[in-house]
């Protein structure tokens, strides 16, 4: 199909207005991270896009080097909530991968599991913190608040219906033919699953653990419930950055939110194709 | 053979049973218990001493006269009645946009679905800052209007329910044009085509043939952004805190704070359960129609 000039002029002129307004506030972030503390917080005309005199002292700071122009210093370092983070979700990752990919072959290939397709339908349907008082008491009884292994615990919970549905969509996609000849060959089921349905799966698996890790890495809400001060993950150690006498640490806020949005944005740009996937719970294939 | 692959089903499927009752059966006995009691953390007693404060059913008619509660709820359904339409209009917009190659294609699909991938509590944060009454947004806006601007959205109780639905938007709109894009690219081209060829014009071929084979796909894409508008909390609480006032108080920031500040848990599980209940019969019925509209 041939378009006409106007159409193409039509869509530049409207894919870069949308291009702007995507880019504008992922752009302030990134060069309010690099500004120093003077322009802040400048207005009006003194309003610069660009950082004047482009500074690393915001990440510096984050991570425990004092700021002379700052009265405050930070009772504790980005340190902790990175690597908090990174546990949390990690470990929740493999939790739901885990017992996710091992409920969607058994449901794939013989068709058990019963109620579970729909529990976990259920589970994704609810508002979080309609089900988080109870799981509140219930740490606290554990001993898991606080915890990074308690946080990813609910992580794997919450994140498993994606993993189970983007896998299941994945087994039913395979071709069986390859495990029913080993099978045939006498292999036994356990065997063929371990030795050939899983090597087959590693791009699939891949892509589906780095989607849950993203998903697990975006929580707020969660870790904002369940820590309290050892194991803050960096969102709400990031919202926890303003005093009463500096008011909002703008840029090493800023810096702080650039470091927690570039894994997921990277991630997810690598498994574009699956995204669509994984957002529709596997009720559509790209 | 038979009882092995039964036997190797059951193992399989264990795990995840198990997670799930733990998150479900456990959490729902103990919220329907406390739900009739007047507990709170701070009795000093334990949860399971929550008989002590027994008073039956008073937290659920409690809940029927909740100014409070209500306007929660319809500020949420507004938010979502506002943001939905406007997020699905726009991705739909421009995933007609990218239906057939150009050049840079790829690069402005990466830009694009770029914003639904940032972390919402930093999303979050950029419009907290966007918003500032010395910010980015009135300094454009000043541009248009060759006066200083100087609105303090995130203070005033109107603008700033507009300050998060513009947030919700920016962030959710590349949803909608992932999953409609998807959806546009599986339309069969030679329908089209035949269409276009009797005389059809653009209008007439994406109303008559787009859409019908779309369907499912707009009812997944909806159904997705609603159930995920009604939980909104991230974003919008880092923005406002629910403020000023309550202005911009939703039913998951509602919940937070008499969570969290008041501390009353036993009124907070029926509203729990209450919000659970309701949401499982609307989540069975809307199956059961989907089912039949297939069969």
């Amino acid at each position: 199909m041939t378009r006409s000039l106007a159409f193409e002029v039509f869509r530049y002129a409207m894919i870069m207005l949308a291009v702007a307004v995507t880019l504008i506030p992922i752009l302030w972030m990134a060069s309010m991270a690099f500004k120093p503390i003077p322009e802040w917080q400048a207005t009006g005309a003194a309003l610069t896009w660009w950082p004047k005199a482009p500074t690393l002292d915001n990440f510096r700071f984050v991570f425990g080097v004092s700021n002379s122009d700052l009265i405050v210093a930070l009772d504790r370092t980005a340190l902790k909530p990175i690597l908090a983070s990174f546990l949390a979700a990690g470990i929740g990752t493999v939790i739901a991968m885990t017992a996710g990919t091992a409920a969607a072959y058994g449901l794939s290939r013989f068709g058990s599991g019963g109620n579970l397709p729909l529990a976990l339908v259920q589970l994704r349907l609810f508002p979080p913190m309609a089900v988080m008082t109870p799981v509140m008491i219930m740490w606290a009884f554990l001993n898991m608040t606080d915890t990074w292994w308690g946080l990813a615990l609910v992580y794997g919970i919450v994140t498993l219906p994606f993993a189970f549905w983007l896998m299941k969509t994945f087994f039913d996609d395979m071709p069986r033919e390859i495990e029913e000849a080993a099978l045939v060959e006498g292999c036994s089921r356990a065997r063929v699953f371990w030795r050939i349905t899983l090597p087959m799966m590693r791009a699939p698996l891949a892509s589906a653990a780095l989607f849950v890790f993203i998903l697990n890495w975006s929580d707020y809400l969660i870790a904002l419930l369940l820590t309290t001060r050892e194991w803050v993950t960096i969102p709400v150690y990031m919202a926890s950055l303003s005093s009463s006498m500096t008011g909002q640490l703008y840029g090493a806020k800023a810096a702080l939110g650039l470091m927690a949005a570039v894994p997921p944005v990277v991630l997810g740009v690598l498994i574009q194709k699956h995204l669509v996937r994984g957002l529709t719970f596997g009720a559509l294939k790209q | 053979m038979k009882d092995e692959s039964a036997n190797l089903s059951f193992r399989l499927t264990l795990p995840a049973q198990v997670l799930v009752l733990f998150i479900s059966v456990f959490p729902l006995l103990m919220q329907a218990y406390i739900s009739l009691t007047d507990w709170s953390p701070l009795s000093g007693q334990s949860w399971t001493q929550a008989w002590a404060f027994w008073n039956t059913f008073a937290n659920y008619s409690d809940l029927l006269s909740d100014g409070r509660l209500w306007s929660a709820l319809g500020r949420t359904a507004f938010v979502m009645a506002v943001c939905v339409p406007i997020e699905f209009m726009l991705g739909l917009g421009l995933a007609t946009l990218f239906m057939d190659d150009f050049r840079g294609k790829r690069v402005f699909y990466s830009i694009l679905i770029m914003p639904m991938m940032v972390v919402p509590a930093v999303a979050g944060y950029m419009f907290f800052m966007l918003f500032q009454s010395g910010g980015p947004v009135n300094d454009i806006l000043s541009m248009f209007t060759g006066s200083p601007v100087t609105i303090a959205w995130l203070s005033n109780p109107k603008l700033a329910l507009v300050a998060v639905m513009v947030a919700d938007i920016w962030q959710w709109t590349p949803l909608m044009f992932l999953i409609l894009l998807a959806g546009l690219v599986g339309v069969p081209e030679d329908q089209v085509r035949a269409a276009t060829l009797l005389g059809a014009n653009p209008l007439q071929r994406f109303t008559s043939i787009v859409l019908p084979r779309m369907k499912t796909i707009i009812g997944i894409a909806l159904a997705i952004r609603v159930i995920e508008c009604f939980k909104i909390f991230d974003t919008l609480f880092i923005m406002t805190g629910g403020g000023p006032g309550v202005a911009t108080e939703t039913i998951s920031v509602y919940i937070y704070k008499i969570a969290t500040q008041d501390l009353i848990w036993g009124y907070v599980a029926a509203i729990a359960l209450a919000i659970l209940i309701v949401l499982s019969v609307v989540c069975v019925w809307a199956l059961k129609r989907m089912a039949r509209v297939r069969a």
